[in-house]
């Protein structure tokens, strides 16, 4: 359980993020064609998750906006945004926005992902929902560059997360 | 264990749908500012649940849109729009079509309601989502009328549900 603030009031996750160094869990989420992923489908690739709450609010859209700018500038990486927000929320939002270079994954099915990546919040008014965090994940599935905000209206720290992907 | 059809294809809730006559299982959803809601905050109103699988598909807009226009000169009801999305794609569609006149309510925390109500999918492409249901009850939440599918693709029987109302 890691301790992190919302707005400043104190909240808790249900575990913590999966060690640096170590396998990073294989997971189920399912992609803006409602099929189910996992990571094996980007074997060989540099991951990125970001990890956030929800597209429709406005850390997280900015979060999506910045790495889908730089995406571009990583062909050998697939950076992807995990959220519980709906497949069709997801894909709202990259047709307005126009953010095609990065992967949305939806918790639609269930919250296997959050509980296994320690990112599910147990209280305050996100219950339910992740908690802000960006795990970099190498060719070999190994973790390679974790952060939990820690402050969930915050925005992660871009360039030590992108560095990670170098 | 229901049998239903999606775009044609057979598919399954996870049960029934409460009986006409029997009374509403009581649940916990969230609200469109994050609060936590139950059948008590809607005590003394006839309720219609329109339970869709996301708000940001066409059938499950144009439902809700329908419901929107027959609330409004209907203080004696409350309609609510049930769904696994989250409460901030609930809210984003409301403001955009200008829909006020229905409650929205989200499954963000968890599945109970859906697993409750026997609606929730548990195969097909909707999988971990709801099957679209409308539920109308009366004052003391007792069942009046429900409808299941058949086709989730497919809009609910207005016209029966609102009779119920008349």
């Amino acid at each position: 359980m890691a301790t992190i603030a919302h707005r400043g009031n104190t909240v808790h996750t249900i575990g913590e993020l999966p060690a640096v160094g170590s396998p990073a869990p294989d997971f189920r989420l399912t992609d803006a064609n409602l099929n189910d992923v996992s990571l094996a489908d980007f074997r060989g690739k540099k991951k990125l998750l970001n990890i956030f709450p929800s597209i429709d609010t406005p850390t997280c859209a900015q979060s999506t906006r910045k790495f889908n700018e730089h995406a571009a500038k990583h062909p050998n990486a697939v950076i992807m945004m995990v959220s519980a927000d709906l497949p069709f929320a997801q894909q709202h939002f990259c047709s307005a926005e126009n953010t095609h270079n990065v992967k949305t994954l939806s918790m639609m099915r269930d919250r296997h992902f959050a509980k296994d990546y320690g990112v599910l919040l147990l209280d305050g008014l996100y219950q339910g929902i992740t908690a802000r965090a960006i795990v970099v994940i190498d060719e070999h599935d190994k973790v390679v560059y974790t952060e939990l905000v820690p402050e969930i209206r915050q925005e992660p720290n871009y360039e030590q997360a992108l560095a990670a992907l170098k | 264990m229901a049998d239903v059809l999606f775009k044609g294809t057979p598919a399954h809730t996870s049960g029934e749908l409460p009986k006409v006559g029997s009374k509403a299982p009581d649940f916990k959803l969230t609200a469109g500012d994050l609060s936590e809601v139950s059948l008590a905050n809607f005590k003394g109103k006839k309720k219609l649940l329109s339970i869709v699988h996301s708000l940001d598909t066409g059938v499950c807009a144009n439902s809700t849109k329908r419901f929107n226009d027959f609330a409004k000169n209907r203080a004696d009801v409350v309609v609510l729009v049930v769904s696994c999305d989250l409460p901030f794609a609930q809210a984003r569609f409301c403001g955009a079509e200008g829909i006020k006149n229905v409650v929205t309510l989200s499954m963000m925390r968890d599945r109970h309601f859906a697993k409750d109500y026997g609606v929730l999918m548990t195969d097909s492409p909707l999988a971990g989502l709801c099957g679209r249901s409308t539920l109308v009850l009366d004052e003391n939440d007792k069942v009046l009328y429900t409808q299941l599918g058949p086709e989730l693709t497919v809009e609910p029987d207005y016209d029966k549900a609102l009779a119920v109302l008349k």
